[in-house]
């Protein structure tokens, strides 16, 4: 299991799921700011 | 850090050891790791506390956000966001470099994380003296300010511990045997990048 507290790689690698995740709810709400 | 896959034995002095720990001592989790697992956590706290205060008035109250006459610099702020978020990758760098015994990509992903926090922290005052507006115009300015200056608190606190690591790294201190220094400063700027990445979507985005 990932655990971002154990090693830097983890941690980096955590900060990757959460940018993957982030980067869709952004591009929806710029794209849904632009259609509005 | 290396010591969460020690077992803990290796804690109390390495020696085989039978009964509880020392008093200051768990039995269960290494003195680093608690170290480190207790810091995260009041932090994770003191931002709820913050964005508590941030949903309050978007959702209890209703209040409209931005406040009505203001406008939040999304783009901009959008690229300073990619300038933090790189500062992880040249980190990662770094930390993988001494890794492998590759001082060059020590000292040069390092120095190179040190300036594009510098910048992003840069930016940010930049964009405090140009928004237009002050904490006590309004509720919103004032968790717009809160949220953001938090944050770029530990944005100041992350370049002085990479300050430190720079000039370390420069003075030849880390090995591949030995580079907690640049890790745990390491797992703390990371913490700090996803604390922006949540702050930058609550705030300027949705």
């Amino acid at each position: 299991m990932l655990n971002p507290l154990r090693s830097e790689e983890e941690a980096f690698r955590l900060l990757l799921y959460v940018l993957a995740c982030f980067a869709v709810v952004i591009g929806i709400a710029l794209v849904v700011r632009l259609l509005l | 850090m290396e010591a969460a896959s020690v077992p803990h034995a290796a804690g109390h002095g390495g020696a085989e050891h039978h009964g509880p720990p020392p008093a200051n001592r768990s039995s269960v989790v290494p003195a680093p790791l608690l170290g480190m697992l207790l810091f995260i956590i009041s932090e994770i706290m003191v931002f709820g506390a913050f964005f508590t205060a941030y949903f309050f008035i978007r959702i209890a109250q209703g209040d409209p956000w931005p406040a009505p006459g203001t406008k939040l610099p999304v783009i901009p702020t959008l690229f300073n966001t990619l300038i933090l978020v790189s500062s992880s990758f040249t980190l990662h760098w770094a930390e993988h470099g001494i890794k492998k015994g590759n001082r060059f990509a020590l000292k040069a992903g390092i120095a190179t994380t040190f300036l594009l926090g510098a910048t992003f922290l840069f930016i940010q005052i930049n964009e405090y003296a140009n928004i237009g507006f002050a904490p006590h115009d309004a509720a919103q300015q004032t968790i717009f300010y809160g949220l953001t200056g938090l944050h770029g608190a530990h944005v100041f606190i992350g370049l002085t511990l990479l300050a430190i690591v720079t000039i370390r790294s420069f003075r030849g201190h880390y090995s591949p045997e030995e580079h907690r220094g640049v890790e745990v400063p390491g797992i703390y700027w990371h913490f700090v990048d996803v604390m922006w990445i949540i702050v930058y979507t609550t705030v300027y985005v949705i």
